[in-house]
Order: C-alpha cells, then structure tokens, then sequence
C-alpha cells in the first residue's frame, strides 16, 4: 500500500480585490498517493492553477489545511518555459540549486546526469534561445527535478507548444516522471491530455472550485500517453469527462 | 568589408551577398563623403569671401587654432578637466540612478509615495538650479559635476526602473516556486534581465552628462571645453568656439561608441541566434 502524500482538507480560498471578493475554492478535499499521476481538469478560470499555487505554498488557505508529507518543497512547472536568456543551458538547470544553496557538486552532477540521460548534453553550453520550444520545455523540467522533488507540479505546461510537439514531449516528459518515480499533478484544460497521462483524473466543477467527480483510469495496451491515446476505453473516458465539463459551462454561462 | 563566399552557393546567392556588400561599401563611402565635402566646401567659401572667415572660422583656421593650444600645452589641460567633470558625473549620476531605481522596485509604496516628487524633478529645467549649486558647492569643478550628475539623475533612474518593471511577473512567480527570496529574484532575474535597458539608459544620460558639464562651465569655470566656448564667444574669438566644438564631437563620440561597445560586450547572450 502506497502511502499518502499529499492530502488537502475541506480547503477553501477567497481572493480580496479593491472592487469584489472572489471564492476561488470552496470546501475541497482529496487525497494523492506517492508515486500517483492525477489530473485535475475543470471549466476554464474554476480555481485549478489556485490550487497549485497553495501546494506551492504561494498562497494560505483562507480555511481548511494542505499537507505534503515531504520535506522538500514540490516542483512547479509553468506554461512557459521561462529559461533565462543569459543563461546557458547548464546555467539555467542549476538554477533552482542555487536559489536553495544547494549547489553542491553531487547535486551539479546529478542535474547534467539528467540532461544527459534526457539526450541534451550536447545543448549544454548553448543558449535558451538556440533551442525548440520542445527541448527548452525538457530543459524546464530538467531544472524542476534539479532539486530532486518528490512532488511535481505541472500547469499546464504543454499548452505553448504546438501540437505535434505537444504529444512529443508529453510523451517524453510522462516517461521521465515516471522512470524517476515521481508524484505528479497535473492541471490541463485538455481532457485527452489528462487520460492519456494520469493514473486519475479530478473533475472540477466552475468557480468556487470543488471536487464534482473522480476518475480511475485503467487503460488497457500500451502505457505510453500516445499508445493510451489508442486504447479502446479512452473514447469512454473522453465522453464521460466532456459531458460533465459541458454540464458546468452551460450552467455558468447562463 | 570582403568576405568569403561560401563554398558551395549558387551564382544566385553569391549576386545577393555581392549586393548586400555594394551597398554597406556604399553607405560607407557616403558618410566619409558627407564630411570631406562639408570640411572642403567650409575652406573653399572662408578663402573666397562668401563667408567671413572671422565670423565663421574655416577648417584651416580651427587646425591652426587646435595646433597652437596643442603646443602651449593648453589643450589637454581643457580636455582633461572636461573628460574629468563628465566621467565622474556619469558614472556618479548611474551608480545613484540604479540605486535608487532598486529602492523603488523593492517598495511598490515607496515608488508610488515619490512619483510626482520624480515627475516634477524631470520636467524641471535642472540648469535652474545653477545659482543654488553654485552657492553651495562653490564656483568649480564640484559644482559642474553635481550638475552633470541631477541631468542624468533622473533621466536614469526612470528609464531602469521602467525596465525593471518590465520584467514579468512570471519569471518572478517561477522564482518564487524554486522558493527564491526577494534578493535573490533582483540579483538572479531583475539585474541581469534589466542589463540591455540599463545600458541603453545609460546611452541617453551619457550625452546628458555633457551638456551638464558644459552648461556647468558655462556658469562658473576657469577652464575647461565649456570655458574655452564662452570665453572665447566673448572676447570674439569664433576661432577657438569652433576648435572646442570641433574637440567637443570627437570626445562626446568617442565615449559613446564606447558605451556602445560595452553593451555589446554585456548583452552577448541577445546577438546568440
């Protein structure tokens, strides 16, 4: 049995502006396992990204509590790549090390193992702006696990791509999580990106965010988000999502 | 401006690149032009009269002129305590400007209690202030540099804390979840980010140094280029106005091109295609 890591507990979340107060999150609780890849998807501006953002720890809960039972603060992983220009490749992985002093020189070996092992060794001394969006998005996720983090944090961080390069590095990026056992939780507004990378898939319902639905997904085949993309019951899963998404559109549309 | 065609281009890219070198060497040749035929059509007009050579020099006159205050020594004298005056209200005036440019994007509050302070201090005339500086500091060298340094004060400071707050709010957030500390965000991201405005500022204020400096000699000097212009301007000697000038261009030139050049050196990482 698997044991928990993350555990969140009746959460709820107000944001003050000078003109209105906002309930972002209202009364949420769910729990995720070491080594589990949710999903978390829900209608566009429900609260998703807030909820990253207090596992973060950039933001309190307004009520209720959120718990990470590890003692390093988890990785995040933005829409965009945000690698300095100035810096080379090599300087940009080593980045979050040295924001927590860590740079050690075991920690700096392992963080070049990681572009090595991920085939951007040779990228090593060149600048951001010399690489595709596809292996400078890699190399974010290189400076992400840097830190060796148990939990990762991914927003949407495929959504700048192009699509052909967005199934590629989802792929690739799903592979590295998963060859290095890492916790992840992933927020998408792309529901087939959601089953194809999860091991659950959480359904939000529109602002104030809360927990509507949740969906094991057991896809039979290949376990790869490109071959789970084949699998007979990912049409299923696909429908069942769509409609209770659509359900939340229509109702906070009117 | 000869460069080696590559090995293996067509005759259609080499005419292309042949082009492209015609019309640097022509934008060259141009610009040499522009300032031979200015300097012969200056002489040629003061030697047949169509201008007063007493009123408007002439191009052998100012090289007299340079070659006399060369040979009593004078000219590296003016030159020194100018280039002096400038530098040091230059580098003063942007080690101050970013300073405060710093304070002011650390505190969103303090930034918003001094922005009609900074709005006025930039729409007012600094030479204004003349009188005061001279009251103060004294009728010299100290006064000429605190002015070239409120000229260029306040021009920097707006200018690098507009590129400070230019930086997005999402390279800070990606900061903030690799758990940075506001320090290290402006050593790590503002700083560095903010190096290709800072030098572009620093572009404008150089040329805001000197005129401080040569207004400032124009108020109180015993010497240097701003002094040689005014005295010179009142005993009617348009001779020596003309040589400063002349000097003037090449020394204010020479230090641009070299902040130019330092930029370039900086901001390696922007030319990396």
């Amino acid at each position: 049995m698997a044991h928990m890591l993350v555990e969140a507990n009746d959460v709820c979340l107000t944001y003050h502006e000078p003109t209105a107060e906002t309930r972002a999150i209202e009364h949420l609780s769910f729990q995720i396992n070491q080594g589990e890849f949710v999903a978390i998807v829900g209608p566009s501006g429900c609260g998703k990204t807030s909820v990253l953002s207090l596992l973060a720890g950039l933001m309190e809960p307004s009520e209720g509590e959120i718990h990470i039972y590890d003692d390093k603060k988890p990785g995040y992983m933005l829409q965009r790549d945000h690698l300095l220009d100035w810096r080379t490749i090599e300087g940009n992985i080593m980045l979050g090390l040295e924001v927590k002093h860590m740079a050690t020189p075991e920690n700096r070996a392992y963080a070049l193992f990681l572009l090595d092992t991920y085939g951007l060794s040779e990228f090593r001394h060149h600048y951001p702006r010399q690489l595709s969006g596809g292996m400078r998005q890699k190399v974010a996720l290189i400076r992400t696990l840097a830190t060796s983090p148990e939990l990762l944090l991914l927003d949407e961080p495929f959504s700048a791509l192009d699509y052909q390069t967005r199934l590629r590095v989802a792929d690739e990026i799903h592979s590295i999580l998963r060859r290095e056992g890492k916790t992840a939780i992933l927020v998408t507004h792309d529901i087939s990106e959601a089953i194809s990378m999860s091991d659950r898939v959480l359904v939000f319902s529109s602002r104030p965010a809360t927990l509507k639905h949740e969906h094991i997904i057991r896809l039979s085949g290949d376990n790869s988000p490109l071959g789970r993309r084949n699998a007979p019951e990912f049409k299923d899963y696909f429908d069942m999502i769509w409609k209770e998404l659509d359900g939340y559109e229509k109702t906070s549309a009117q | 401006m000869k460069k080696r065609l590559p090995n293996n281009c067509s005759p259609e890219h080499a005419a292309y690149l042949l082009e492209i070198d015609r019309k640097e060497r022509f934008i060259t040749i141009a610009r040499y032009l522009i300032l031979v035929g200015f300097v012969v059509l200056w002489e040629v007009f003061a030697r047949t009269g169509v201008i007063d050579p007493f009123i408007g020099s002439s191009p052998s006159r100012i090289w007299d002129t340079l070659m006399r205050l060369y040979a009593n020594g004078e000219l590296f004298e003016h030159i020194w305590i100018t280039l002096y005056e400038t530098v040091v209200g230059f580098v003063l005036g942007t080690l101050f400007g970013t300073l405060v440019a710093i304070l002011l994007w650390w505190s969103k509050t303090l930034s918003r209690i001094l922005d009609p302070y900074l709005v006025v201090l930039n729409a007012l005339p600094k030479i204004a202030l003349g009188p005061i500086l001279i009251v103060w500091f004294g009728a010299g060298v100290k006064s000429i540099i605190v002015m070239a340094l409120l000229i260029s004060l306040v021009v920097t400071i707006m200018s690098v804390l507009v590129g400070f707050n230019e930086i997005t709010g999402e390279k800070q957030l990606l900061m903030r979840t690799l758990g940075a500390s506001k320090l290290q965000i402006l050593t790590m991201v503002v700083l560095p980010a903010s190096v290709p405005t800072i030098m572009s500022a620093l572009k404008i204020s150089v040329g805001m140094s000197w005129v401080g400096v040569i207004v400032g000699e124009y108020l109180v000097s015993k010497a240097g280029l701003g002094y040689l212009i005014v005295y010179g301007g009142q005993v009617f000697k348009l001779d020596l106005v003309m040589t400063s000038i002349v000097v003037l261009c090449v020394l204010a030139a020479v230090m641009y091109y070299g902040v130019a050049y330092l930029e370039k050196k900086l901001v390696l990482w922007r030319t990396h295609a």
